[in-house]
């Protein structure tokens, strides 16, 4: 009896000490989609096979309230060690101290992934970049070939562009050259700014003194967006724009690396074909942003949490998910060399467009900025005809902001 | 304390803790963080006394919503309330089906909000049936949709409010008019009054303390809209109202919860200044009645 008594003591104790030495990380995370999903889980528990010592619980937030989820859980004191963060956001809760600085942790890494200049926040490093994300051009080939191109036609510069889209307008009432996005929120700048940046225009000039959004370069940008939205446009949500361009309607729209997804896992039967932002002359830019992971600034656990990190964005785990959400830009070096992005040319426009990618400010005011920037779009493009005023209007909101005088 | 009393106490605990927590803090607690510049990522917490208020008062976007909330509530509440009561009246005779219209009406209430606003998104859309008819109609329609065209999203939104609400309040006039007394309108038929004076002189006086209660609930319903508004256009193309503005301002842009607090108490005197003028209006003119 007394041998049984200090067995099952000896047992109990044993548990106790084994679940007070493990380290329990909280990680938020935004992949709840059925394709990725359970790799995620594979991953986290091929972590705690290697490390014994480390649980993991996850938590799934959506895109359309984890940024306020996230806000109120910093608020409160009750952030989850590890956090997914979008590219946008990283300023504005690293200027808040509200996430760890994991410079002196990732100073072996740098050469190893990209993307590290969108969380660098006054020269110190807040997130580790996990993917990476940019906007090409997907356009309709049958449509081309119907309004006259060969099919060697490739839309380079603006006024190929301009071209096609006019050409497929006139093919009749059913089609569309261009499809426009409307006034939506965070994806509506996405759309205007490679035009934008393509044109060589700036937000602000080098020294930060000045915000210069309504210059020349801007206005010739804006000119031809609006041209595109008013003679060629359906007008429409994202998700509404890539329906009618799948069903063959629209002729060019710009969008992600989702869409290529979504035209595999629908098995759609549409002749596309993908390229780079076009240029005034040459091949222009897209915007950039990314998925990154970021550590709390509260969290007591912040050694075992950039393990995690490390592990997760290992190029072999990028490899792995991106195969598995078809995701296009792994923010791995190595990973983006595998033969899955080399030999497949759509993964290979992403992967050439990121170098030709620009990301917005890292400014804890992005936010507020980037609604001003959509407000004059939306302006310009569905209520006036006048192009210089209402992006006149957007610098001078910006710079009260920034406390330009 | 008697034990009774305290019975009394434990068996109201549960509601009385659910509402200390989950109302009467928060309803204090914005008061008092309206005074402040206090923003949810923000560490410290100063006192601005009525700044908040001030800048308020000069901001265009939030006076901008508040003019689309007024141009809600009283664009939408007098359709709702006589539509409601015309479809009471309808259905409150005997004849075949009558339950079928009853069910009709009233479905569109308890359906969810979002599932009729994605619906409606569908219908307002460039080319949907709505864009279809009006054209059929010889009536020219936006370009891109009435969700993408400031002159009419809100208008549209309205409409639909209107479409989805009228059998919540036809069913409360129901109620009322089955509360009449039929003696009353037998008395009408004996003195030989038209159906039309039995309506004007008994049925809208005895349905009035229903009206009342219909035109504040519909009021305060009014002020407050915000899922509709969120999942239609999310504010754009001149669509904002108070309560998204809140929403928007306070959780997804600036995140400034003392000036957002204060906006709230803004909404909240004149949703209750609305609410008292409607009383002391209908109670005035029961007494000249």
């Amino acid at each position: 009896m007394k041998k049984i008594f200090i067995y099952f003591t000896a047992i109990f104790l044993l548990m106790i000490s084994s679940s007070i030495a493990k380290t329990s990380l909280e990680w938020w995370q935004f992949w709840t989609d059925p394709t990725i999903k359970p790799v995620i889980n594979k991953m986290i528990t091929e972590f705690e096979t290697i490390n014994p010592d480390i649980e993991i619980n996850v938590t799934d937030l959506t895109w359309s309230n984890g940024h306020e989820k996230i806000v109120i859980a910093f608020s409160s004191g009750t952030a989850p060690d590890i956090v997914e963060l979008g590219s946008d956001w990283i300023a504005q809760f690293a200027s808040k101290n509200k996430i760890a600085d994991i410079t002196k942790l990732s100073k072996n890494e740098f050469g190893d992934y990209r993307g590290w200049n969108m969380a660098t926040y006054n020269d110190k490093i807040y997130a580790k970049p996990w993917f990476l994300g940019t906007r090409v051009i997907f356009y309709n080939k049958t449509l081309l070939k119907k309004a006259g191109f060969d099919d060697s036609f490739i839309p380079y510069k603006w006024d190929d562009l301009k071209n096609g889209a006019r050409e497929i307008t006139a093919l009749g009432k059913k089609y569309y050259g261009w499809g426009s996005n409307t006034a939506e929120k965070h994806r509506l700048y996405k759309k205007f700014m490679p035009f934008f940046w393509s044109n060589k225009a700036q937000l602000f000039t080098d020294d930060n003194k000045f915000c210069v959004l309504s210059s020349i370069k801007a206005i010739e940008a804006i000119k031809l967006y609006a041209w595109l939205h008013d003679s060629c446009g359906y007008v429409d949500n994202q998700r509404g724009i890539e329906d009618a361009f799948l069903d063959g309607k629209i002729g060019f729209i710009i969008s992600g690396d989702w869409l290529l997804k979504r035209i595999e896992l629908e098995k759609r039967r549409i002749n596309f074909g993908t390229t780079l932002i076009p240029g005034p002359t040459l091949p222009g830019r897209s915007f950039l942003g990314g998925e990154f992971l970021a550590i709390s600034e509260n969290s007591k656990n912040k050694e075992a949490a950039k393990k995690f990190i490390d592990f997760i964005t290992s190029a072999e785990n990028q490899i792995e998910f991106c195969k598995a959400n078809r995701t296009a830009t792994p923010s791995s070096k190595l990973a983006s060399q595998d033969e899955y992005f080399t030999s497949n040319p759509n993964l290979l426009i992403f992967n050439k467009q990121i170098h030709l990618a620009v990301n917005p400010p890292v400014d804890p005011d992005w936010v507020k900025i980037e609604a001003i920037i959509e407000e004059a779009v939306e302006e310009i493009i569905f209520n006036t005809d006048l192009i210089a005023e209402p992006l006149l209007d957007a610098q001078r909101k910006i710079e009260k902001i920034k406390g330009i005088e | 304390m008697k034990w009774y009393k305290k019975t009394a106490f434990l068996l109201a605990l549960p509601w009385l803790v659910t509402f200390v927590v989950f109302w009467l803090f928060p309803l204090v607690y914005s008061f008092i963080i309206g005074f402040t510049d206090y923003e949810l990522l923000s560490d410290s917490i100063n006192w601005v006394g009525f700044e908040n208020y001030k800048t308020l008062l000069s901001d265009e976007v939030f006076l901008s919503s508040l003019s689309n909330t007024f141009i809600f509530v009283f664009g939408t509440i007098p359709f709702t309330t006589i539509i409601s009561l015309l479809l009471a009246l309808l259905v409150n005779g005997n004849y075949k089906g009558r339950d079928f219209f009853r069910s009709a009406f009233f479905m569109p209430s308890v359906t969810s909000m979002v599932v009729i606003a994605l619906i409606f998104t569908n219908l307002y859309q460039r080319g949907g049936y709505i864009a279809m008819l009006a054209q059929m109609l010889g009536f020219t329609t936006p370009e891109y949709g009435f969700l993408f065209d400031k002159n009419t999203a809100l208008y549209s939104i309205m409409a639909m409010d209107i479409w989805m609400s009228v059998g919540y309040y036809m069913l409360i006039f129901l109620a009322g008019l089955k509360s009449i007394p039929d003696e009353l309108y037998e008395a009408a038929d004996i003195s030989g009054a038209s159906q039309s004076k039995k309506f004007f002189s008994i049925t809208l006086p005895l349905l009035r303390p229903v009206a009342l209660f219909i035109l504040v609930v519909n009021s305060i319903k009014s002020f407050q809209v915000f899922q509709e508004i969120f999942v239609m256009t999310k504010g754009k193309f001149d669509t904002s109202t108070a309560v998204y503005y809140i929403y928007d301002t306070g959780l997804t842009t600036n995140f400034q919860f003392g000036y957002v607090s204060a906006a709230a108490y803004i909404l909240f005197v004149i949703i209750g200044l609305f609410s008292l003028t409607q009383f002391l209006l209908i109670r005035r003119r029961q007494s000249l009645w």
